[in-house]
């Protein structure tokens, strides 16, 4: 018996030891593009073509004075705003509706609601790109070319996050308290809005992060819908300023900081909510 | 576990409220039907037409019934099938980053879930994991297209030690690698944090049960923790391969759209932009979004097919 | 210090530009549009009134009568607007206007064709778009000029009061063209592309620096071949990318890429291509076959370069040899030009008048200033390094001789470059130059490098055109 807890012991070590040698890598392994990153936006256009280097340079001002006065991106301020806007109503609406439609299919039987669910799970590999062609030519007959509704509208219906909301809510809301708040005389909606929804924060809080995140960084459909300066977002601008490189009118130093400037709000998001997620799986293995 | 608790309730419904269950889910059918099926039924009728512009003139619309799709198919001089190869380059280069995403992310949701080996800082390294997924494709596309140039670290750090410079992207291997590397260093954080809270979900009496039983952390491992956590696992697997068929930025941006070396990076959204661009081909992008529907059809009935009676073995 | 306050003097100037836009777009953007509607129907009216012949609205008009609000510029990069900005009769860099009209420029990138998507986009909503959002003028390179050219988008200069002037270059007139020897805009720049070599290397290959005894032993592609198995013999490369010479080539063509819609790879491109090949193979080139805009091929322009030609225009020095021209590098001043073993071009912009402008007479003055302005190209040759599309102000700087570029060791650049401009030939162009040029070099590549073989890569470049150009048919 001894014997075995000792071996055990050594085992307990021994993997203890491995995981934080496999977690250091993988710290550093995330980490170390955020290191570049920052390293080099904080070096001039010169510097940059000289090849890397790990220590940091002095022109990190130079560099944000350049990017914030751009002019053939607008204003790199701007953007910023204009990239938050349109990610954080995405964020909201589409964790929002994910989770009622998801709420719908999972706490009440009506006729059709297994085709419903069945139909969504069919359409949900369908590459956004697939109906890119159709969905240019629909915002351009209604009008809608040069405004952040076809970009936000849309991720009401995200079928990926439905299917993650209606596992969860499967595996994580006791019917009972639907029914007890119906007990109570709770109208359906208040009991979703005000009762299942905080039960479901965690899971809210993992999709409303991938939302923001995709929003935020996603190029291909701003690209289609905008092309007034005033409306660029981020990815848009970043673009326009990484194409001079190749004809070496460029500033790689401005490059650099763009994405680093990029990146810190959505940094921010993640941090405030991953919280929550953190928060959540606890909660998760409370219900267990 | 999603099914005894999704059936159970069934029983209690006594009153309907089935009017409040179209009401909830009806703004997710009505933006679908009008933002997605409507655009993809009208991009599959596009793929019927000739319709492009040559210059600034504008050629179609006109009818030409499946002739886009024969132009698809048809091999080239040399007997190459180019949709085919797209294809190709696109499953291999995504199986290439999504099964080291996959394997590394178990791992760590493992090792976070673990009661036994109680990692300190957790926080801070589940923080860290998910911060590569935070970066701009294109951003990262940019620096490792950098980091691997000619001229870049990699290659300083070679001809330092004595070597020759080594031309990465002119290579197929190592510029398939580069790219899925891009792709796992993206994701895998994503990965770990679904399936972290796919374990935490999982009741830990059955943990428990098992080591009083003398089973070993690798049985524990195959025998509760996969199967259990297989709704999670399709869930990632299914949107892992949704980004794998729409790989397009860091492709693009690392070869310049050529798809370089020898078209064996170019993939299937990298061929639909060609067509889009420019010369606003309606019709050949039509037939391409045409196929990729097709192949990703195929996909999910593989996926769901091949998962589907492992749920039902559990059941019993 | 200097550049410090400059940035926050422009960073003062750039919010002040904001609120303004800001002001007028979410204050009275609908009072706006309205006004300006009635004014362009006014013009409209009026036009049709005068009748003169297919003018439609572009009717001459008196400066300032019925011009309107905002003189929308269509551009690729900022090299112009920063001439522009600089030298134009009548600019107000405060107010950024011209003549009191507000300038707003659009600038996109041409990579993947961003720049042209957006023009065309642009001038096909030309008739219904607001006075305030129509193109009144837009910028062109050499390879996709034709597009515009042979379109009704753009204007018969004498449209708008201009004819053709004996100082401009007669092959960036012929460029500016459409079929019919319609003239349809003018260019700033004219650019013959010399041969520009690092002194020193030349120095140690072929005996000498001086542009005579260098283009004496390079004044044929069988000399320049000697000379370049000679560089290697001494450990120098002859030039760096291995599509550093593809314009010497492609720009004397004998035969278009596309004739009736068939796409044939012209002879002397296929002569390049073989060129590029046994320089490879025989290790006259770097062996990692940078692009001519690669970081690989500018690194070469650095002291410790091994490089020893480089083939570009007036505007190469500027825009690509940036590390080259900075003084503090080391091989500043180490630099001459020749022409080289053949005569050719290499881009070029041309200023074109958008069909339907509504300032015509501003685009006028504009062209007007930047090729008949002596004081305008005075300065362009001058403070910029360019070589104007002036015939006597170039001969002007050719024939001074206390002219001369520090950065050449004081060469008078603006001699030779007037020099070559007899010889440049604008023919063969189509409208599909500009991905056939662009893609074959990056397609070819893995014929070169010895991937795969040349037909397959052919192949490869064939494919894409066909992706590109639904119209073009391939072998």
């Amino acid at each position: 018996m001894d014997f075995v807890d000792k071996g055990n012991r050594t085992t307990l070590i021994i993997s203890r030891v491995v995981s934080y040698i496999f977690l250091i890598f993988v710290t550093i392994l995330s980490l170390f593009s955020f290191y570049l990153l920052i390293i080099n936006a904080t070096r001039s256009n010169a510097q940059l073509q000289a090849g890397f280097t790990l220590l940091p340079r002095e022109h990190f001002l130079d560099n944000l004075v350049t990017a914030w006065n751009d002019t053939s991106i607008f204003f790199l301020p701007q953007g910023m705003l204009n990239s938050f806007i349109v990610a954080a109503c995405t964020c909201i609406l589409t964790s929002y509706f994910s989770a009622m439609t998801a709420y719908g299919i999972c706490v009440y039987d009506f006729k059709g609601r297994n085709v419903a669910h069945k139909f969504i799970i069919l359409i949900m590999m369908i590459p956004t790109q697939v109906s890119a062609l159709g969905f240019v030519q629909l915002v351009n007959s209604l009008g809608l070319t040069n405004t952040y509704w076809p970009l936000i509208i849309p991720t009401i219906a995200a079928p990926a996050t439905y299917f993650y909301m209606k596992q969860y809510i499967d595996s994580t809301l006791p019917l009972e308290i639907v029914e007890a708040a119906r007990v109570d005389g709770s109208n359906e909606f208040r009991t979703y809005n005000f009762i299942c929804l905080p039960i479901l924060k965690p899971a809210l809080a993992v999709q409303m992060i991938f939302a923001f995140v995709a929003s935020w960084n996603n190029f291909f459909t701003p690209a289609l819908i905008l092309d007034k300066k005033e409306l660029y977002t981020l990815p848009i601008m970043l673009s326009i300023v990484r194409s001079r490189i190749n004809s070496q009118a460029g500033d790689m130093g401005e490059v650099y900081m763009i994405i680093l400037l990029a990146i810190v709000p959505v940094v921010v998001v993640y941090l405030f909510l991953s919280k929550f997620i953190i928060g959540g799986v606890t909660l998760g293995s409370v219900k267990g | 576990m999603s099914s005894t608790t999704s059936t159970a309730p069934a029983k209690h419904k006594s009153i309907s409220y089935a009017k409040w269950g179209y009401l909830f889910i009806a703004p997710f059918f009505i933006i679908y039907i009008t933002c997605s099926l409507i655009p993809l039924l009208s991009t599959f009728y596009n793929s019927l037409f000739e319709n492009y512009m040559d210059g600034l003139k504008q050629i179609g619309p006109n009818f030409v019934g499946l002739d886009n799709f024969v132009k698809l198919f048809t091999p080239r001089s040399d007997g190459r099938l180019e949709i085919l190869n797209y294809t190709i380059n696109t499953m291999v280069m995504w199986i290439m980053g999504a099964v080291p995403q996959v394997v590394f992310a178990l791992l760590l949701a493992v090792i976070f879930t673990s009661e036994r080996l109680k990692i300190k800082g957790q926080t801070f390294f589940k923080t860290v994991i998910y911060m590569p997924n935070l970066i701009m494709a294109s951003a990262f596309a940019m620096l490792f297209f950098q980091i691997f140039s000619s001229v870049g670290p990699i290659n300083q750090i070679i001809t330092a030690s004595g070597g020759d410079v080594f031309m990465f992207f002119d290579k197929e291997w190592s510029t398939r690698s580069i790219i899925a590397f891009i792709n796992f260093l993206m994701w895998f954080g994503n990965t770990t944090i679904l399936l972290m809270a796919g374990i935490m979900g999982i009741d830990q009496s059955l943990f428990e049960a098992a080591s009083i039983d003398g089973a070993t952390s690798t049985q524990v491992f195959f025998k509760i923790t996969i199967p259990l956590l297989m709704p999670i696992i399709i869930y990632v697997v299914i949107t892992a391969l949704i980004g794998g068929l729409q790989m397009f930025d860091v492709p693009q941006i690392i070869t310049a759209g050529s798809g370089r070396p020898n078209n064996t990076t170019k993939t299937l959204v990298m061929a639909l932009n060609s067509y889009i661009g420019t010369s606003k081909n309606y019709g050949m992008a039509g037939a391409v979004s045409f196929v990729l529907f097709v192949i990703t059809g195929i996909l999910s009935f593989i996926v769901f097919r091949s998962t589907e009676p492992k749920k039902e073995g559990k059941k019993k | 210090m200097k550049k410090r306050i400059m940035a926050v003097l422009l960073a003062a100037a750039s919010v002040v530009a904001v609120a303004g836009c800001s002001n007028s777009g979410s204050g009275s953007s609908n009072s706006t549009t309205t006004t300006a509607a009635t004014a362009a129907a006014d013009n409209g009216g009026a036009a049709a009134a005068d009748t003169t012949a297919g003018g439609g609205d572009a009717a001459p008009a008196a400066a300032g009568s019925d011009e309107g609000n905002v003189f929308n510029i269509y551009a690729w990069n900022e090299e112009f607007k920063g001439f522009f900005e600089k030298y134009m009769p009548g600019y107000d860099a405060g107010a950024a206007t011209l003549n009191g009209v507000p300038v707003k420029w659009t600038i996109n990138p041409s990579d993947d064709g961003v720049y042209q998507d957006k023009l065309d986009a642009a001038l096909q909503a030309q008739a219904s778009a607001s006075a305030d959002d129509k193109v009144d003028m837009f910028l062109a390179e050499a390879d996709y000029i034709l597009k515009y050219t042979d379109s009704d988008y753009t204007m018969d200069i004498s449209q708008i009061g201009l004819s053709q002037v004996d100082t401009e270059y007669t092959y960036t007139v012929q460029a500016a063209s459409d079929s019919n020897g319609k003239i349809k805009g003018v260019s700033f720049q004219c650019c013959p592309s010399a041969l520009i070599y690092r002194r020193s290397i030349a120095k140690e290959v072929i005996g000498s620096d001086d542009p005579a005894d260098v283009q004496a032993a390079l004044d044929s592609w069988d000399k320049y071949d000697a000379v370049a198995a000679k560089a290697k013999d001494l450990g120098y490369y002859m030039h760096a990318s291995f599509a550093e010479t593809y314009r010497v080539f492609s720009n004397n063509a004998t035969s278009a890429w596309v004739t009736n819609g068939e796409l044939t790879i012209p002879d002397v491109v296929d002569k390049w291509t073989e060129q590029a090949k046994s320089y490879y193979d025989k290790g006259y080139i770097l062996d990692t076959l940078p692009g001519v805009w690669d970081d690989g091929k500018t690194a070469q322009m650095f002291a410790d370069g091994k490089s020893m030609c480089f083939f570009g225009p007036a505007w190469y020095f500027n825009f690509c040899m940036g590390n080259a021209q900075d003084p503090d590098k080391g091989c500043y001043g180490d630099w001459a030009i020749c022409e080289g073993p053949q005569a050719h071009f290499w881009g070029g912009t041309w200023i074109l008048a958008a069909t339907g402008t509504d300032n015509p007479s501003l685009v006028a003055d504009v062209m007007r200033a930047f090729t008949e302005n002596e004081e305008v190209c005075e300065n362009l040759v001058k403070n910029e390094g360019q070589f104007s599309n002036n015939k006597t102000v170039n001969a002007k700087f050719a024939n001074d001789p206390d002219f001369g570029n520090a950065f050449l060791g004081n060469q008078n650049d603006t001699a030779v470059f007037s020099e070559m401009t007899d010889n440049i030939v604008w023919a063969n162009a189509t409208i599909y130059d500009q991905l056939c040029n662009e893609k074959y070099q990056e397609f070819i590549k893995d014929y070169i490098n010895g991937t795969v073989d040349k037909n397959t890569a052919l192949a490869n470049f064939y494919g894409y055109i066909n992706e590109k150009y639904p119209a073009v048919v391939t072998p």
